[in-house]
């Protein structure tokens, strides 16, 4: 054995060096990776000048290490795209105008064309949208579907589809396919594969491999070109799943990451025509149209908006006009709801002042009493009107008349104003009221119809009467007319006054009486009374016979005072009465006191008749002696006897106080006596009244 | 979703593409269409927790003319071998075109479907023929594509069957 291994020693010691060292290289990963790494880039740079296959098989892998990275570092990506991410949305939008501008170009070209009636008399026909017609006759080809489909199971593995429709029944499609491909192989007897065929304006194109194959359902002529993209991809399938491909059971979930590729494989081309440059003016030229009809119908938009919002702005201004909704409507009638004072502005007219038809506006109104100024003095206007001269504020719901307003529409005023809803109160101290003549003069002739011998007339504020008339009609005259509204003084002067003897009679009596005992009558103004009358009665006709109206004189001259009468006879009783006195003695002789006891009672009498005359009576008494004895005796005799009698009077009740004694000096004796005498006559005591007013 | 290819074979008019419209559209009609070639059809059903994508191929019935084209059965997952019970000869036949297929398919899941049991009383098959098929391993329903009997049952015991198998 040790020979053995000797020998194999001496002949393959070098070979068994290698070999170890082989495996050291190949056991070491480390080492390995070393050694890889220093081919991989030459590697990589041959696999890729050869074909894409390296890139494909690193697709996956990259992708899936980008993934992985952009979801742990996000900000390394945030920060490396940044410079770029600008210019790619600029592109990006850039890109989608410039489709966009063709997209245009292609409608405006078949929509205002000879071809695009026709195609639109197409659409109509078909029942097809004009758009899809304009699609199909304006297209060079389009590839419209892709069927990635299994070759063994006729499954489907992948389907994408140019439109969102038709894709509903692609796994049968997918499967008549394959049958089909299967029946045309089966009765022609023969080994290749269906790779086209068409059906109406479609043309299916099959494309051959080994797990799997592409069909594409195009419409028009596809280039060759295309079949070398079918067939890239589905090279592509088969190097990045081959083994999913040879595997598979009918989970085709497996097969969704080549989707993006298939549907880079929707090519489609349209018909280009030659003019190009014509076709942009076209756009230009539409899009310059439209942003100026934009423009215009901006403009109008803004004129229309301020007209309204002036025409709203002032009739929300307008006095007795309250707006509760208002709605613009620009193609139906505008609307305009609110609370309107009967008496407020008609809005019609300040509609058509804002530039907008009324008849387009759909006003409506609730009434309501307005109570802005403007309003009330409105109501108040249409209610009794003003005056020329006149003027009339609302001030709150004060109501002021200033100026010059007539009479008889100022009291219309006075009357109705607290009709007026909205108004408190009536100021007119600032109005200077004037008169109309005719109508003072007809105001006068109502109230004191005058007899036809009269005539009236106003000058200014004055009433001038003439001719002649009644007392009983000039008396109320006198007193009233100048309480008449515009008659401030009365010019009767030329009026000639007539009395009627017994209406003149009626109201003297009326105003005195008449005694019985008394006949009056009145004649040319004298009133003449006949008969007896008394003192007081007499003396008040005295008084004011004259005041009464048609009276001008008195005649009394046939009229007796009864008092007067009366006191006359008393007072002549008692100055005819002598109380006799005994000789040189201060006693009554026998006749004397007889006469004394009838006097109380005539003093009396007299003392009534005095006071009915309007006064009191002063009673002397005055003693008297003989001229026998000495003066001295006979002054204290004659005192002592007109003592005597005041004392008897008194006694009787009279009033002392209008007694006057007087003691009367001796009487001179006769020329001629010798010596005195007893002369019965002197020894006396007599009166004397006096009538005191 | 798992797609699944399954085919139906059998004698000409023995009602397969009947028990397909019964299938997947629940329709019967008495009138009688030969299919030429095949005809595929699809229904979406349920075994056990799994949602299945039946692509069915309906193929023409072997008939006197012409054997059954059995390479349609490439890539199926099953199939339903249908016999005509009113008539000896489509067991014949059934029989011929199931040699075939596994010739040159290996051997597939199948189930033997004995139709028109709604004409059980016309029936030439009798239970000896039958326990002759179930003697060989195969399961064997009878089915109505007229009145829908088992028809159901039929495709869903075929769909479990070949999901148990790998």
């Amino acid at each position: 054995m040790d020979d053995f291994e000797e020998l194999r020693r001496l002949l393959l010691s070098t070979e068994q060096d290698d070999l170890r060292a082989l495996h050291g290289r190949l056991d070491d990963p480390e080492r390995r990776a070393r050694e890889v790494s220093s081919v991989l880039p030459q590697a990589a740079k041959l696999s890729s000048a050869r074909n894409g296959e390296l890139s494909r098989a690193l697709q996956p892998v990259v992708g899936d290490s980008v993934r992985e990275s952009i979801k742990s570092k996000p900000q390394f990506f945030i920060e490396a795209f940044h410079p770029i991410i600008g210019p790619i949305v600029r592109r990006s939008i850039a890109e989608s105008l410039r489709g966009l501008m063709q997209s245009l170009n292609r409608s405006l070209e078949h929509t205002f064309s000879w071809q695009g009636l026709k195609w639109r008399l197409e659409a109509w026909r078909t029942g097809r949208s004009f758009a899809e017609v304009v699609l199909l006759r304006s297209l060079v080809y389009r590839v419209e579907q892709i069927f990635l489909i299994h070759r063994e199971t006729s499954l489907l593995l992948l389907h994408v589809s140019a439109d969102a429709k038709g894709g509903d029944d692609s796994d049968m499609i997918a499967s008549m396919l394959s049958a089909i491909q299967d029946f045309t192989r089966d009765s022609f007897q023969v080994t290749g594969a269906l790779e086209n065929f068409r059906i109406g304006e479609l043309e299916v194109w099959i494309r051959p491999g080994r797990d799997a194959y592409l069909a594409a359902t195009i419409r028009g002529e596809a280039p060759v070109e295309l079949r070398t993209a079918l067939d890239e991809t589905l090279e592509s399938a088969h190097t990045l799943h081959g083994s999913a491909l040879a595997a598979f059971t009918g989970d085709a979930a497996a097969f969704e990451p080549l989707r993006p590729e298939l549907e880079a494989c929707l090519h489609a081309q349209y018909k280009q025509t030659d003019a190009a440059t014509a076709r942009t003016t076209k756009a230009y030229l539409a899009v310059g149209a439209a942003a100026a009809m934009l423009v215009a119908a901006g403009l109008v938009f803004l004129r229309a908006e301020r007209r309204w919002n002036d025409f709203l702005h002032h009739l929300s201004a307008e006095p007795g006009i309250a707006l509760t909704n208002t709605r613009r409507g620009w193609f139906s009638a505008s609307q305009v709801a609110g609370l309107r004072d009967p008496l407020a502005a008609d809005p019609g007219p300040l509609a058509r002042k804002a530039g907008i038809d009324p008849q387009r506006i759909r006003f409506d109104w609730k009434q309501y009493l307005a109570l802005d100024a403007t309003s009330l003095r409105r109501r108040f206007e249409q209610r009794f009107g003003v005056p020329a001269g006149a003027a009339v504020a609302v001030a709150g719901r004060a109501l002021e008349v200033s100026g010059s307003a007539p009479y008889e529409w100022l009291e219309t005023v006075r009357q109705g104003w607290p009709q007026i809803p909205g108004i408190d109160s009536l100021s007119e101290r600032a109005v200077q009221v004037t008169f109309n003549p005719e109508l003072v003069l007809a105001r006068f002739r109502t109230a004191f119809p005058p007899p036809p011998e009269v005539t009236a007339r106003v000058d200014g504020e004055t009433l001038h009467l003439s001719g002649k008339a009644a007392y009983e009609w000039i008396a109320p005259v006198r007193e009233g007319a100048t309480r008449l509204p515009g008659i401030a003084a009365l010019d009767d002067r030329e009026v000639k006054v007539a009395f009627d003897p017994a209406l003149v009679l009626q109201r003297f009596e009326s105003r005195f009486g008449l005694p019985d005992s008394v006949n009056a009558g009145v004649a040319d103004g004298v009133l003449t009374v006949a008969g007896e009358a008394s003192h007081a009665w007499l003396t008040r006709v005295r008084k004011g016979a004259t005041t009464v109206p048609g009276i001008t004189t008195l005649n009394e001259s046939q009229l007796v005072d009864l008092d007067q009468t009366a006191f006359t006879q008393s007072k002549s009783v008692i100055e005819n009465a002598f109380i006799y006195f005994l000789v040189a003695k201060v006693n009554f002789a026998t006749e004397g006191f007889a006469a004394l006891s009838r006097l109380p009672d005539e003093i009396r009498r007299c003392q009534t008749a005095a006071k009915r005359l309007g006064g009191d009576i002063n009673v002397e008494i005055r003693g008297s002696t003989d001229a026998v004895g000495n003066a001295a005796k006979n002054l204290e005799l004659s005192t002592g006897r007109a003592n005597a009698v005041q004392d008897f009077l008194v006694s009787c009740g009279l009033e002392a106080a209008m007694f006057k004694t007087v003691p009367l000096p001796v009487r001179a004796d006769p020329a001629g006596a010798a010596k005195p005498v007893h002369e019965e006559a002197d020894r006396r005591v007599s009166f004397h009244i006096q009538l005191q007013q | 979703m798992i797609q699944k290819k399954i085919c139906l074979l059998g004698g000409h008019a023995v009602g397969k593409t009947s028990l397909v419209a019964q299938f997947v559209r629940k329709k019967y009609a008495d009138t009688y269409h030969t299919t030429i070639g095949v005809k595929v059809d699809k229904k979406v059903i349920t075994a056990g927790a799994t949602e299945v994508s039946l692509m069915i191929w309906d193929l023409a019935g072997e008939d006197d003319f012409g054997p059954a084209e059995v390479s349609y059965l490439r890539g199926a997952s099953g199939y339903l071998l249908v016999l005509d019970g009113t008539r000896r000869a489509s067991l014949e036949r059934a029989l011929a075109v199931q040699q075939r297929a596994e010739e040159k398919n290996g051997a597939l899941p199948f189930i033997v479907l004995v139709n028109k049991v709604d004409l059980a009383a016309e029936w030439e098959l009798g239970d000896e023929d039958f326990s002759e098929l179930a003697a060989r391993g195969w399961t064997l329903h009878r089915t109505s594509a007229k009145t829908g009997e088992f028809v159901e049952a039929a495709f869903q015991a075929l769909a479990e069957e070949m999901l148990r198998r790998p």
